[in-house]
Formats: structure tokens, sequence, C-alpha cells
């Protein structure tokens, strides 16, 4: 045998293969094949695949991720480039061995510019182009998303190609936005109301927030909730409706105090348009300054901020306003038995720049005059207004006021309070990914109290604040996002000053006193893997107190030992605090997460009060200073979130324990008004809160609400307050349970209705007494010792629309509540010094001589029944 | 000065009429309380002053038991008063007969069941009584105009005697009313509850009595009232224990005031 000519046929066979194998090869790889998948597995699609173009392709199937979903799209292209793309997308390179395609894991190309772009834009309501805060943008091939921001912006970086974005709000119908990325675009998505009794049912495919945001006790408040909810006198109120979330406890009926996770009512901040609202009520606190018909947004954090918010202790209530319609001009208002509400709005220059100004005033004064001729002033009022213009794609500014008063004057005296808040936003998309917020917000809170208003004499307390900041968002990628920013404000105190017109009086000064906090802040949320997401944030506090001041200094038995005066604009008493946010969270499958988070907040200013009462009175505010360290609190807590589409139903569980320092409480019947040694009468403390939260909701279909049960404990413990034993806060209220619902009988009945129990609040009760000068002075045992009865009470409403034909631009509608419908006599008070006359009124008695003392209750509001008339034209 | 008027404001008390006050049954909380009271004043009157010694009481209404068997003086500087229970195991301890000296400091001592309390007290001057207002409320009734004056805290005692009149039929036909002019401001004070209407006949007797407070007994009686008077209304205060000037646990206050007095018949 020729050996040569054997190998030279081996060789040439050899060679043919390989020319055969390539040009096979090459035939396979060149061959145009059309395929899509919208989310199949990866394995699924290269069987696909695999039969279209007839080729054989190995892998394994552990290190491919041969589960993962493929989101791809291919027209007559070459397996070749259909290998390469979708080996970028999935994480694989290809090389051809005889004949074979092995697919090799290959770590995932990080997605250069040019595989990359970002959309970006606003979520806006289609009607009235109001901002959407929180909207999902979701990408169910991608399983990735983004949640719009606070002023409704939001950046998806993603792969280029064809992708279906789909908008997700609570209320409005779902918006599927076919985009082809190419380049980076600004897309604004606009989203349709839809009308609960009118929504289809859909059932969400993406995740609900709740799951997928790391964030803890954070409540969503929509402004159609609270509207919705059932009110004493049909006013509609924003911070009563907050008494239906767990955690959240009331004062008590007719107050609009509330506390948060046992902390105490100056601990929660209510912001507008991101400026603080020191005194949200009007009538004492019989209803609050926040009205949902200009309400845009409402976000309450249970002391879990995110960094770019604090300054309290328990909450911060971030309320947005509307601001205004730009699509066209609507009319809207509502007409009470109290107050009367008229609101406009409208685009300036449609599209791009619009207005709204509200307005309630209150048309009661009449009423109590008849009664009380000596009545000379009985009203309320106030306005909002907000402008807004869109200058170009990447710049709008925003500018919103808040005014608003109280006045009550009989005869030579009485007692006046005004809130004034001013802000002016800017924003600014630096970049697709880049998106700045700039405000200048101010806030100012004054309280008189007229002893005689001849001569021009009252009391007078202040705060005031004005403040800058600076807030930068950067959307890294989808689910990973830093925030950061910077502000600066300066404060004002005046902790109740007497002025008047009377010669030589000797009034004693309080010293007024002026600050400066400087905030930096930053914080990142990040979704680190399918399960696990991480939100951790740092946020700098520094106080510093600014003259001219005078302080004085205590000995250890609160003895006023020296005073320290300080120059016009000299420095003094800094504080320096570091306040960490962290959340985590694990998605334990789509439908249910777990998370966990510890949060630490700092408390610069502080109301110094000692009344016990639901009612405004007579405030007092002081800062951070030597006689006052700022109040602190360490809050951690554990939830479990579970939502169930199918029933359009989500549950949250949330532990929390709290540990406040630095708390504020009271010597014995302290002097707070007009005392220079005001800070003698403090003592400090710890408070500590801890507690089970659960709530069931149904935000979507024709009954919705929610249900929810607080199992919770607020405890105080002060050295030289009930001998240094713990005891109960007002706010210890251990059982708590609310129920709120809203049905839509038909599309023009619709009845609400909310229950909320709680167990009554503690307060001290006496356990003996002695008499002195024919006085029956009570002896106390134990702080808060006792409770009041139980709390509970239902309150129910009926809207009907009065328009037979809902297409009508004006539409207008009659709600009839009835405020706590059983008519429960809850008691506020109960006293021990008071006698029944002989009108069978309670009084205290006059004549020390009697000794006829019994045992009372007050309470307000029994069956209340009330009829409002709302109206808009569109 | 320190602006003080007393600030009724009836509209407030208006409003909050949506609301309703009843009796109610409920168990007092009550503990034993074995401390001693200490009600005692002396003043500038030319009498023997009298010191209330009593024990606490767990119910409303209920009767002090007296303190008896007690030691009692009462030191101006070195000279001593002593004190005789009249009548015995009442409670009701008596001074020989002495005046007070404005501002001169008096000091208490009581030696009760083994133990010895101190309390000490000097008075300020009292500032003239203003002339009596009343006026009548229907045929045969009248009430007292009451009104804050002066610039130093005082309290009124108001003694209501018409016993001798036509009118009188019952057993009792005395009363006895406080009106405290303290100079605070104070929220719950200036909201306070609603008083009952003390009302007389023709023919009656008033003896006023003014008394100016120290520093410190104001303070008490700022308490006092914010647990009595003032305790009830919309803007009440925590409720807390009087502080008192007594020693080793005892409450009550000793007080030494300037009084000045007069007496008036009611009169169309």
């Amino acid at each position: 045998m020729d050996m040569r000519g054997t190998h030279s046929r081996i060789a040439l066979l050899f060679f043919a293969f390989l020319f055969v194998t390539r040009v096979f090869a090459q035939d396979i790889l060149s061959k145009k094949i059309s395929i899509e998948s919208k989310s199949e597995q990866l394995a699924n699609f290269l069987q696909t695949l695999s039969q279209k173009s007839g080729a054989k392709f190995s892998y394994n199937p552990n290190k491919m991720k041969s589960e993962q979903p493929i989101q791809y799209k291919a027209v007559d292209k070459a397996l070749g480039d259909i290998l390469n793309e979708l080996g970028d997308l999935a994480g694989f390179k290809f090389e051809l061995i005889e004949g074979q395609i092995i697919l090799l894991p290959e770590k995932r190309k990080e997605k250069s510019a040019n595989q990359t772009a970002t959309l970006s834009g606003y979520v806006r309501d289609q009607k009235t182009g109001e901002a959407m805060i929180g909207a999902l943008l979701y990408i169910n091939e991608l399983k990735t998303g983004v949640v719009s921001n606070a002023y409704g912006f939001y950046s998806l970086t993603i792969l280029k190609g064809h992708h279906s974005i789909i908008v997700t709000f609570l209320g409005y119908k779902i918006f599927i936005k076919e985009v082809d990325l190419n380049t980076s675009q600004q897309e604004d998505m606009r989203m349709v109301e839809d009308p609960p009794f009118l929504s289809t049912v859909l059932v969400n495919e993406t995740k609900p927030d709740p799951i997928e945001e790391t964030q803890t006790s954070k409540i969503d408040m929509r402004p159609r909730a609270v509207e919705e909810r059932p009110a004493l006198f049909g006013e509609m109120d924003v911070v009563k409706s907050l008494e239906s979330v767990p955690g959240v406890k009331m004062h008590s009926d007719g107050s609009t105090f509330f506390s948060v996770r046992g902390g105490f009512r100056d601990q929660n901040l209510i912001m507008l348009d991101d400026a603080p609202v020191f005194n949200p009520s009007h009538l004492l606190g019989f209803f609050s300054t926040v009205i949902p018909d200009a309400v845009n947004d409402i976000t309450l954090y249970k002391g879990n901020m995110p960094a770019s918010l604090g300054g309290r202790l328990s909450s911060v209530t971030s309320v947005q306003t509307k601001k205004g319609n730009d699509q066209r001009t609507q009319v809207w208002g509502n007409i009470g038995i109290v107050s009367t509400k008229l609101g406009v709005e409208g685009p300036i220059k449609k599209g791009l720049s619009s207005f709204l100004i509200s307005t309630r005033f209150s048309q009661i004064q009449w009423i109590f005059q008849q009664a009380d001729p000596s009545i000379k002033q009985f009203r309320f009022y106030d306005v909002n207004g907000k402008v807004n213009f869109k200058l170009n794609a990447k710049n709008r500014i925003f500018l919103s006021f808040y005014t608003g008063s109280d006045d009550y004057f009989g005869g030579n005296n009485g007692i006046s309070w005004a809130n004034q808040a001013a802000t002016f936003r800017w924003n600014h998309i630096i970049h697709e990914k880049l998106f700045l917020n700039t405000t200048l917000s101010t806030s100012n809170y004054n309280y008189f109290l007229y002893a005689d208003v001849a001569n021009d004499t009252k009391w007078n307390s202040r705060i005031s604040n004005f403040n800058v900041k600076t807030d930068f968002s950067y959307f890294i990628k989808p689910q990973s996002e830093i925030t950061f920013g910077f502000g600066v404000s300066g404060y004002f105190f005046n902790p109740g000053n007497l002025k008047t017109r009377v010669p030589n009086s000797a009034i004693p000064a309080l010293s007024i006193r002026n600050s400066v906090e400087v905030v930096l802040y930053g914080n990142h949320a990040i979704q680190l893997s399918k399960h696990w997401g991480l939100n951790y944030g740092l946020r700098l506090t520094s106080w510093t107190n600014i003259g001219e001041a005078f302080e004085f200094i205590f000995d250890k038995n609160h003895n006023p030992v020296d005073t320290l005066f300080y120059k016009k604009g000299e420095l003094y008493t800094s504080f320096v605090n570091a306040e960490p946010r962290f959340t985590l969270s694990y998605a334990i499958n789509e439908k249910s997460s777990l998370k966990t988070s510890l949060a630490r907040n700092v408390q610069n200013v502080h109301l110094i009060t000692n009344s016990i009462s639901p009612f405004t009175s007579l405030e007092v505010w002081l800062p951070s200073s030597i006689n006052i360290q700022p109040q602190t609190a360490n809050q951690l807590t554990l939830g479990y979130y579970r939502s169930m589409p199918k029933h359009r139903l989500s549950f949250m569980a949330e532990g929390f324990y709290k540990k406040m320092f630095n708390q504020i409480d009271y010597v014995s019947h302290a002097q707070t008004l007009l005392n220079p040694l005001l800070e003698r009468e403090l003592r400090f403390g710890t408070g500590t809160a801890y507690g089970l939260e659960l709530q069931i909701k149904k935000d979507e279909g024709r009954l919705r609400g929610w249900t929810g049960y607080t199992y919770s404990h607020a405890l105080r413990q002060f050295n030289e307050i009930n001998e240094g034993r713990t005891y109960n806060s007002f706010y210890d209220r251990p059982h708590q349970i609310n129920l709120m619902l809203a049905y839509d009988i038909s599309s023009r009945w619709n009845v609400g209705m909310n229950w909320n129990y709680s167990t009554g609040a503690p307060f001290s009760s006496p356990t003996s007494f002695y008499s002195y000068q024919g006085q029956e002075v009570p002896i106390y045992g134990e702080k808060n010792n006792d409770r009041l009865p139980d709390y509970h009470r239902m309150d129910v409403s009926a809207t009907l629309k009065l328009n037979k034909n809902p297409e009508k631009k004006f539409h207008h509608s009659l709600t009839l509540s009835i405020f706590n419908f059983y008519a429960r006599k809850n008691a506020l008070f109960i006293n021990y010094n008071k006698q029944q006359v002989a009108d069978g009124s309670i009084k205290i008695p006059a004549n020390v001589l009697d000794n006829d003392r019994v045992i009372s209750q007050y309470y307000l509001f029994q069956f209340t029944p009330s009829l409002s008339y709302n109206f808009k034209w569109l | 000065m320190v602006i003080k008027q007393p600030i009724f404001i009836s509209w407030i008390l208006l409003f909050l009429q949506f609301g309703c006050e009843e009796v109610i049954q409920r168990p007092i909380q009550s503990q034993d309380t074995n401390v001693l009271v200490v009600d005692g004043i002396i003043t500038n009157e030319k009498k023997k002053h009298k010191i209330i010694l009593s024990l606490p009481y767990k119910n409303l209404n209920g009767n002090p038991l007296p303190a008896s068997g007690a030691i009692i003086e009462i030191a101006e500087g070195n000279k001593i008063y002593n004190t005789t229970e009249t009548p015995a195991n009442s409670g009701l301890y008596f001074t020989e007969v002495f005046q007070a000296i404005v501002g001169t400091s008096y000091s208490l001592h009581i030696q009760y069941q083994g133990k010895n309390y101190f309390a000490s007290d000097s008075s300020l001057p009292v500032e003239p009584l203003q002339v009596l207002g009343y006026r009548k409320i229907n045929d045969n009734a009248y009430t007292i105009n009451f009104a804050g004056a002066g610039q130093i805290p005082n309290f009124i005692e108001h003694q209501f005697n018409w016993q001798n009149t036509p009118v009188c039929t019952t057993a009792s036909c005395k009363g006895e009313v406080f009106f405290y002019d303290l100079k605070t401001i104070d929220a719950n004070e200036a909201f306070k509850s609603g008083k009952a209407n003390f009302l007389f006949p023709l023919g009656t007797i008033i003896i006023r009595k003014k008394y100016s407070t120290s520093d410190s007994y104001r303070s008490f009686l700022r308490s006092v009232l914010s647990e009595t008077e003032w305790r009830g209304g919309f803007f009440d205060v925590d409720r807390a224990n009087a502080p008192t000037n007594l020693s080793t646990g005892a409450i009550g206050f000793f007080a030494v005031s300037t009084v000045v007095s007069d007496s008036t018949v009611v009169k169309p």
C-alpha cells in the first residue's frame, strides 16, 4: 500500500470534511430566521431556535441559567447574529465544533453605552397633566422596573430594542407603551383614570409596589380615599383620615393631634409641598388645614423615612398639592355646614404651564353671633395656590403657597393663629439619568392670645423657618437609584412673649432664639438580585444656635445659677448627628416579601406644652440648645408583605421596636407660658414603643378599603417623674382596630363607612383626696394609672352623583355623612371636681361648703349628620 | 406688672356645646395614702390662728379624718407660739392670740406620731379691696361680680350669711366662695370650666377677706386650682400632685398672709 497515497487521501478527506463542515457551519450560521420570544425561558427558546434553524445546541443547563426569561425578536436575521445578540442578553458565547454549536457561559457583558439607552420622562394624568408619584413602570420580559419619584420623574436604562413598558398606578387604567429604544429618549407616560365602578377586572401582572419597594413603614394615602371617607360635618380631612392607619393614634375626637408608634404629637412633621406646617388645625383642631381637593399625593412614613426626609422622630407626612390642570380649566367646590370651598385650575399655556387656586372659608360666624352677640369674629379660612411653568423639556418651575388663619374674638379677648407656607421648586433634568430638584421654602406659624384687645395686650408665640435644599436623583440603572443632596434651614423661635400698650407694664421677657440647620444626605436603593433588595442611606444634620439670645444655666436642683448672653450673630451650642437608614428586603416570591429596616431619627425642634387637651392651645416651640438636647430615636422594623392579585388584596404585617431618648416631660403643673425660666420646668427621659401592625387592603374595584389591627405599647421613664418608675404614655393604647370601606352601589351611588376602635387612653385618676380651704384636692398615685373607657366610633356616608349623564361638563353630587353613627359617648375627660346643678348641667362648685361632687365625663359629637354639596365644572 | 385679666371666653364654650358632660358611675382606684395633711394659714389679724391637721380620704365628698394628738409650734424668730387642739381629737389646732408681721418668716414645726414636720413662709403686703359688686339675677337672688384688681397675687374669701333673713328656710343659710387672682397666665385658667352661680338673697351679710400670697404659696394654690377649680375645662394640663412646703412627706401648705377685710349687707 502506498502509505503516502493513503495519507494524502486521509488528508484530503479531512480537509474535505473540514471544508464541508465549515461550509455547513457557515451555511447554518448564515441561515436567516425569524423568531420571537416575549418571555420564554432560554431553554425553550433555544429549542425553538434549533427547530427553526436545524442547528444543534450543546450547553450545560446548570451553568447557562437556562430558566432565565428571554425577550427577543428577530426578523429574517442570520443565526450567527441571533446567537451573538442572544449571548449578550443571556450571558453566553458560542463555538461551532464539529457541527455542534457549543454554548459556553460568559460573564454577561456590561451593557456598554452603545448597547443600552435610557428612557426617561414623567408619568402624568392624561386629563390634568398632574404628576403621578409612585407610578410603577415595568418591563415584564426583563423583570425590571422603576417607580416614578416624588416629582413624577422616571429613568430606565435598558438594552436597546423594542420594549413594552407597562405603567400602573392605583385607580388608573394600565398603560402600555411600546417603545423602540435605539437612542436615549424622553417619553412622558400619560395615564387615564379608571373610575372604580367602571374599572375593568384586570389582574395586574406586575409586582405590586409594597412587595417591590425596599421600604418599610410607608403609607400612600390616595386623595380619593380621603374623599370617600365619611367626615365630620362633611369636611374631608387629610390629617384626620390618618386615624384609620394602623400605628397612628388620634388624640381623641375633635383633634388633629396624633401619635405615630408611641411618639409625642410634635414628633410628626407635616410638609405641604416641602414646607413644614407647624399647626395643621382649624377651629381648635376640629378640622385640619389640609383639604384633599387640592392634593395630588399624600405619603406617610412611620419613622423609616428615606434619608432625604427627617427632622422628626416619629413620622413625616409629605403632602404634594396639585400643580393645576394644564389641559383645560376646571372649577370645583363644596358647600357644607361649616365651610365653603372653591377651587379653580387650568392652563396658562396649554400643556406647558398651569395654575391652581383654592380657598376655604367658614360660614359659622353668624350662627354663633345669634347665640352670643358679643362674638366679634368666629372664622377660619385657608388659601392654596400654585403655578408651574414648563420652561423646556428639561426644566420646570413651581411656585406654591398656603395661608390660613383662625380668628375667634369675643368681648375684649380672643385667640388667633395663622400658618403661612410658600415653596419655589425647580425641577431640572441634568441628564436622562440625573434629576435635580431645588426647593426654596418658607413657613411661619403665629399664635396669639389677646388678653385685652382694647390695649392690644397679647401673648404671641411664633416659629418660622426658611429652607433651601437641593436633591439629586441618579438612576444608575433600573432598580438602582442614588439620591443625595443638601439643605440649609434657618429657624426663628419666639417661645411666647407678651406685648401691650399698657404703660409701666413689668412683663417678663423670654429669650428669642435663632438656629440654623445644615443637612447632608445620601441614599442608595438597589435591587441586589432577584430576591434581595437593599436601601441604605445616611443623613447628617448639624444644628447651631445663633445670637442674639440669652440662656440660663441651672444646677442639679433646677435652680438658675447663671445667665449667658450671646451677641447678635454669635454661634453657640452645636449638635451634629448622624442618622443612618437601612432597609433590606427579601422577595420570597413574586407575591410576597420580607423586609427589615433600622432607622435613626433626630429632632431639634420641640413643642413645649403640658396640656392634655385635644385642642390647639397656646403652642410654644423651642430649639435644641444648652438645656434641651436633641431628641433621638432608633427604630427597628420587621415586615411581611403579600399581594393577592386575583382578589386585588394586599396584606401587610409590620412589627416595630422604637427607643426614644431625650424625651420631654414636665414638672408638676409646669408653667409653660410667659416663664423666662421655661427650661426649668422640663424633665428628660426615655420612651419605648413596640408593637405589631396588621393590615389587609383593597384599593381597586367596586368595594375598596382596608382593615387593620395594631397591638402596641408606648412607655416612658423619667428619673424625676413617677419616682423614676416606668409609666404608660398617653398614647399607650394597646389594641386598635380600623375598618374603612367604600362601595359603589351604581355608577351614581357610593357609600362609605369607617369604624375605629382603640383601648382607652391612659390618664391619672385620683387614689384619694384631701381637704384644703374647702377644696377637695386629689392625690395621685402612679402616673397614668387609669384609662378612659375604650374608644369606638362608626361613621357612614352616602354620595349621590346628581348627573345622569357622566359625559356632561358639570358634575355635582350630594354627600350625606353621619359622624358617630351609633352615638357612642367617647369620653375626652373624666372629672372628679364638679357638681350637678339645678338645671342638670355639670359645673365647678362655687360654694366650698357644698359637698356634692360627682364623677363626670365629657364627650363630643354623638350622632352628627351633615349634608354637603360638591360640584366640578370641567 | 404682669397683665392678667380673667378671660371668660364664652364663645369657646359655646362652640364646644357640641359636646356634653354627664354624671357617670365609676369606681375610684383608691389607695391608702397615710400622709399628714396640713391646712394652715396665719395672718396679720390679731386672733387665734387655726392649723388643721387631717388624713386623706378615699372617696369623693369624704370626711377627712382628724390627725389629733400632734404638737404644733409656730416660730417667729426666737419667739414660739404654741397651739392647743380644740375641741379634743378634732384635728383643729389654735394658737394663742398674735398677729403675723408682713415680711417676717414664720416656721411651723409639727410632731405627730413620732415624726417631725417643718415648713416656713412669709407674707407679702396686700392691696385694698375694691368695692364689692353684685347684681340681681331674679326677684330675690343676687350674685357677685368677680373681677381681679391690683398687681399683687391674692385671693378673696367671701363668707355669706343670710340666716337672719326671712328667706332662710333651710338649716344652712351660709356660703363660702373663693375668688383667686394669682396673676399668672395659664391656658387651663383662661379656658376653665363653667362655675356654678352662687346666689344669695337680699339682706345677706358678706364678709370678705383678701389674702396676699407669697411666691411659694401662689405656686401651691396654682397647682391646687389646676386640680380643682381649673380642672375640667378644655385646656387641662397633665394631672399631678400639688407641691407642698412641708417636709417629711406631709402634704398641704403652711402659709403666711396679709389680710384686709370688709363686710357688706346686700341691699336692693
